[in-house]
């Protein structure tokens, strides 16, 4: 359950000295700011803008704060993501690139002759942290010039992914897809530009994004049908596939998407409909899913969509749930098309070794490089 | 209620009528009998929209002194859930509400499906209010038990593998209404070439999904509908 902090209590929230000791004031500012940002989650947030917003603000904190060698900036990089609300369930964008800095420092660190920890197993017990041949000035524009690197890349993500469409979409076909998301979207309307097809699209529960996502569509030229979710399994069997976006992407290849998509994918499954997720790689996560406990994966929001409150006897008698999310097992999912390419969800681990460090898969962990602390 | 409806009609009927409405009234009561037996005492029972049947069937456990909570799944555009679950917490029954999208989220927690048919199909399907297959899919993947409540007079000569071929449309400007008064992007659908709304009255459930059939003449696995018809129980 997610507790939202008003901006008073939230000033209370300091942060860690050792911090403040290492940073400038104007900076200071400028962290507090993007803090208060992450807090006031709004629904209808783009996940794209949030994380360059990150990547800026990292960047802002790499060039300003007092550091000599990268164990040093990574340590103030930790305690900072202490002190950002990343455990909240929204946030797996943020932290996800918050991850591929980190990496990147490492990597920066280690110089040409970095070892890929996806190499092998004498790859862990080569230390990356040893401090480099490199000045801090040095470093500091190896790191700089990867991180613009990063946001050309985070940047290209979209486009990478929606010039795919003409590959995974031929002519008279019927595609169901299921709430808003502005890269399905968009790769449907690119489609649209070669070929003649269909969409089908879920209304989605209670906030009827749906809805918007038909408007869009049938603006951009496509022929679009409106169901209700409970529709789904009636016409899904006339359906050539199922493409759909996602929030998250676990390690394991299974998704945490927007609420009623699970059912979705299993009545595709039982018809053998191919389910096709399209999301950019900044949705993939190193977590994987623990505990079926709604507290731990799921985030329960108003019911004000689903039950007017002038039906407020029954709202005081009847337990409403409303979850934002939904988990999607990995089985259920044919096909990752990302800014990479296509990939089938058993080969998500291969990416995320390259993608993220294992030091760094949980933020939380103030410790820099398991290797040396254990030796 | 239902039963004093239903005895007045009787008493109000010549003699010729009043056999029907009291092959009607029995069925029912037969169902209630055999479906509230099927109930235990810690059950937590998932329904789907309203039905009068299987609210009777509630209350009727509830009038037994049965401990159960009842799961609520409604869907748009009709919203008929609400109405059940004011009926079942005017009885006293713990209730929850979802809606159909959140149906995987809380389905670990439900011990038995409880469904209400429209028809009863011969080759097994069973004919629901849209969304019944989906729970019924549902149900199985997390191995709780699907129990279908339908009177013979609501078994068919007709045979259907899918939802289409065979359906009703309801008004398509029904699932434009929002809770929260802001219009919806779609509303101007019938200007726009390109969109249309499509509000599906019924679906057929594949008989694999469906545990057990509760008629009034015995309980019965759906591939049994040809034989119920064959009998001919349905005298009315």
């Amino acid at each position: 359950v997610v507790s939202t902090q008003s901006t008073a209590s939230f000033k209370n929230h300091e942060m860690d000295p050792f911090l403040l000791k290492k940073i400038p004031k104007d900076t200071v500012s400028r962290l507090e700011e993007f803090a208060l940002y992450l807090r006031e989650s709004k629904k209808e947030r783009r996940s794209y803008v949030s994380v360059v917003k990150t990547v800026n603000v990292f960047r802002d904190l790499i060039c300003t704060a007092d550091w000599v060698t990268a164990r040093e900036l990574i340590k103030i990089i930790k305690c900072y993501c202490k002190y950002l609300p990343l455990s909240q369930s929204n946030e797996t964008d943020v932290s996800n690139v918050v991850r591929r800095i980190l990496k990147i420092i490492r990597e920066e660190n280690a110089g040409p002759e970095a070892t890929n920890l996806a190499d092998g197993i004498s790859a862990f017990f080569k230390s990356d942290m040893k401090p480099s041949n490199l000045g801090r000035s040095d470093l500091q524009d190896n790191i700089l010039n990867s991180i613009v690197e990063l946001l050309v890349e985070l940047d290209t993500s979209k486009s990478n992914i929606i010039n795919m469409a003409l590959e995974h979409i031929h002519s008279n076909e019927r595609i169901l897809t299921y709430g808003h998301s502005n890269t399905i979207r968009d790769f449907l309307l690119h489609g649209r530009r070669a070929r003649d097809f269909e969409v089908i699209v879920c209304e989605s529960g209670p906030s009827l994004q749906g809805h918007r996502m038909a408007a869009e569509l049938s603006a951009g030229g496509i022929k679009t049908t409106v169901i209700a979710d409970s529709a789904a399994f009636a016409i899904i069997h006339a359906v050539n596939k199922v493409i759909i976006g996602t929030h998250t992407i676990m390690a394991d290849g299974a998704l945490r998407a927007a609420n009623g998509v699970h059912q979705l994918a299993m009545a595709a499954k039982y018809f053998s409909v191919p389910v096709i997720v399209c999301a950019a790689l900044y949705k993939l996560s190193p977590t994987h899913l623990c505990s079926y406990d709604p507290d731990a994966f799921n985030k329960v929001i108003g019911p004000e969509n689903m039950l007017n409150f002038s039906n407020a006897k029954l709202h005081s008698k009847v337990l409403i749930s409303n979850p934002d999310f939904d988990y999607v097992p990995s089985d259920l999912i044919e096909l990752f098309i990302t800014n990479t390419g296509g990939h089938a969800p058993s080969y998500l681990y291969r990416i995320i070794s390259e993608l993220y460090h294992p030091d760094d898969y949980d933020l939380d962990n103030m410790c820099v490089e398991t290797v040396e602390d254990e030796l | 209620v239902r039963k004093q409806w239903y005895q007045r009609r009787v008493r109000g009927h010549s003699q010729t009528h009043s056999s029907c409405f009291q092959n009607i009234y029995l069925a029912g009561k037969s169902i209630t009998e055999k479906a509230v037996n099927r109930i235990v005492n810690g059950d937590t029972i998932l329904i789907f929209k309203k039905s009068q049947l299987i609210l009777h069937i509630l209350l009727e456990a509830k009038a037994q002194n049965k401990e159960f909570k009842v799961v609520v799944v409604d869907s748009r555009p009709d919203l008929s859930g609400v109405s059940s679950c004011e009926r079942l917490t005017a009885a006293g029954i713990p209730c929850s509400y979802v809606y159909i999208n959140s149906s995987t989220y809380i389905m670990k927690k439900v011990t038995k499906v409880m469904l209400a048919a429209d028809a009863l199909l011969a080759n097994g399907y069973v004919l629901g209010p849209v969304g019944t297959a989906m729970m019924g899919l549902i149900a199985n993947t997390y191995n709780k038990p699907v129990i279908v409540c339908c009177e013979t007079y609501k078994f068919c000569e007709r045979v259907q593998t899918d939802s289409i071929l065979y359906n009703e449309l309801a008004d398509p400007d029904s699932m434009l209404k929002t809770l929260n008064a802001e219009e919806s992007p779609v509303a101007g659908w019938r200007e726009s070439p390109n969109t249309r709304l499509v509000n599906l009255v019924y679906d057929t459930t594949p008989p694999a999904l469906v545990s057990i059939v509760i008629t009034e003449i015995a309980e019965l696995p759906c591939s049994s509908a040809p034989v119920v018809l064959r009998r001919g129980a349905v005298k009315m």
